[in-house]
Formats: C-alpha cells, sequence, structure tokens
C-alpha cells in the first residue's frame, strides 16, 4: 500500500460531543479535544503523553517508533494509564510514522495499556478495530 | 508542546546549535539554527524543518520502520540542500532532544551531511558540530 497523502486533523466517527480524531502531529491536538479518542502519527514517547493526559483526551493510539532505548517510544501509555486514558502503539513497521491517516488505516498494534486491555484491545488487533473499541467505550461512558 | 523553552548547546554570533524536544517547537525564528531534536523524521518533521528554514537537523531514526517511514525527513532536507542526519533509536530516547545530542549514535545521514563528513556511527555531539561549523 502506498503511503496516504498528510493532511489536517481529520474526524472520522462522531457521536454527541465523542470524537474519533486522526492527525498526523500529537501537537495538533488541542484543548477542545477533550471528549475525542485520538489517533496519532506520532511516536508513543513521554512528551506526547505528558501533553495528552493534560488535555484529557479520551483514548490514544500512536506509533512505538521501534519502541527503542528504555522503551521511549511507548513511554506515552504508561502515562496515559496513570490518568486513567486508554492507549495502544502501532508497529513503526506496519504504518508511516507521522501519518495518522496510516496509524489508523494500515496500523497493527503492538502494545497496549491496562485501560485500552481492558476495553479488548490486544497486540495484533488492526488500529481501526482498537480506535473502534476505545470510541465505543466513550459512547457508553457519556450516555 | 508546541510552546518550548529551546537549550542552547553553542552559539557563535547568530549561529547556534539548539536542542529541542518536538519538531513541532521548531519555526522561522530557528532560521539561523542546527536543530538537535528528539522527534522522529518522518516526512513531515522534513516538511516542518524546511518550512522554518533551519540550517541542520539531527533527529531520532525510530527504528526507521515501514519503507525507511522515519527518515523520510532527511532526504525532504536533502533536496533543499540541507544537511541532516538521524540517531539510532537504541542510542537515544525519542521525544528527548537532550538524549539525542548527548547520547545519540548516527545512523543515517543525507548527502549534504555526508559532504560534511558526518558518517554512520558518528556521535550526534560531532555531528551536530560538524553542521555547526559549515552552518
Amino acid at each position: 500500500m502506498e503511503e496516504p497523502l498528510l493532511g489536517e486533523k481529520k474526524v472520522v466517527k462522531q457521536s454527541g460531543e465523542a470524537r474519533l480524531i486522526i492527525v498526523d502531529t500529537t501537537s495538533d491536538v488541542r484543548e477542545d479535544n477533550d471528549t475525542d479518542v485520538i489517533v496519532t502519527g506520532s511516536h508513543g514517547g513521554k512528551v506526547g503523553g505528558d501533553y495528552l493526559s493534560k488535555l484529557n483526551v479520551k483514548g490514544v493510539i500512536s506509533n512505538d517508533a521501534g519502541i527503542g532505548k528504555n522503551n521511549a517510544g511507548i513511554a506515552s501509555l504508561k502515562i496515559l494509564e496513570e490518568h486513567g486514558i486508554p492507549s495502544a502503539t502501532v508497529s513503526s513497521m506496519s504504518s508511516y510514522i507521522g501519518n495518522g491517516t496510516s496509524t489508523y488505516e494500515q496500523g497493527k498494534i503492538s502494545t497496549v495499556n491496562e485501560i485500552a486491555s481492558k476495553l479488548g484491545i490486544v497486540v495484533g488487533m488492526s488500529a481501526k478495530e482498537a480506535a473502534d473499541k476505545m470510541f465505543e467505550a466513550l459512547i457508553q461512558e457519556t450516555k | 508542546m508546541v510552546k518550548e523553552v529551546h537549550k542552547i548547546a553553542r552559539q557563535s554570533g547568530e549561529r547556534r546549535i539548539i536542542i529541542a524536544n518536538s519538531a513541532t517547537s521548531i519555526n522561522e525564528s530557528n532560521k539561523n539554527d542546527v536543530v538537535v531534536d528528539g522527534s522522529h523524521f518522518g516526512r513531515n518533521v522534513g516538511e516542518m524543518a524546511f518550512n522554518a528554514g533551519i540550517r541542520g537537523m539531527i533527529g531520532n531514526d525510530a527504528g526507521k520502520g515501514l519503507d525507511n517511514s522515519c527518515i523520510a525527513g532527511l532526504k525532504v532536507l536533502e533536496e533543499h540542500g540541507v544537511p541532516a542526519a538521524a540517531v539510532s533509536n537504541m542510542s537515544a530516547m525519542i521525544g528527548d532532544g537532550t538524549s539525542t545530542y548527548e547520547e545519540g549514535e548516527i545512523s543515517a545521514v543525507n548527502e549534504a551531511a555526508k559532504k560534511l563528513g558526518i558518517t554512520v556511527g558518528m556521535s550526534a555531539k560531532d555531528a551536530a558540530d560538524k553542521m555547526f561549523e559549515a552552518a
């Protein structure tokens, strides 16, 4: 599959205030995304975890960036878990980093935090299915 | 995250080596700078760096990934003659610019960086120095 085009923030699904959003970079997430599940092209490192937990988003799928030294590529999962936010990463070999649409369309889950695990998200699942599970849980919560 | 106070590793007149955790914090005010950052070096990061007009850049190879997409930004900058290199994600912690600078080992270079004598296996610090001296 070819690399999908880079783009702006995309709304993939919406139900009431809850949305499933795609971004190429986590830095495009803002205060008004506090009712959203975020699928990002960025790595899952600490810097993104700190930022997204502060914004209180409702779920995150990012790129594991090859996991790397001290598991730095997935450090955000623990941070988000501590804030009660489900999070997972896709393998950097399954999708194009920096490209949120690729994360969503092509990504295969490589790691999950405890909260995502409780939603039935498992390693090997498609990012789309994992994002759906986060989104469905969010809708149930807000009902 | 977008707003970040950059560390200055070296300065000579208007030229600087700056350290950033995220490439998204770079803008036109960095046009005289060699940037060492913690981000992956995907295509979108290459475009951000080019738009900011920086003099050189060192990022994280994020394990290189699908179709080398994690270092696709090297090519973007090469097309504009800007030296760029990446450090191995096993040598430095992604998202941490200081780790890139202090611990990083070069794993990929573009043609413009190669011309400055930057090679795979070199420390990120040495590579940044070479970009700085040429800037």
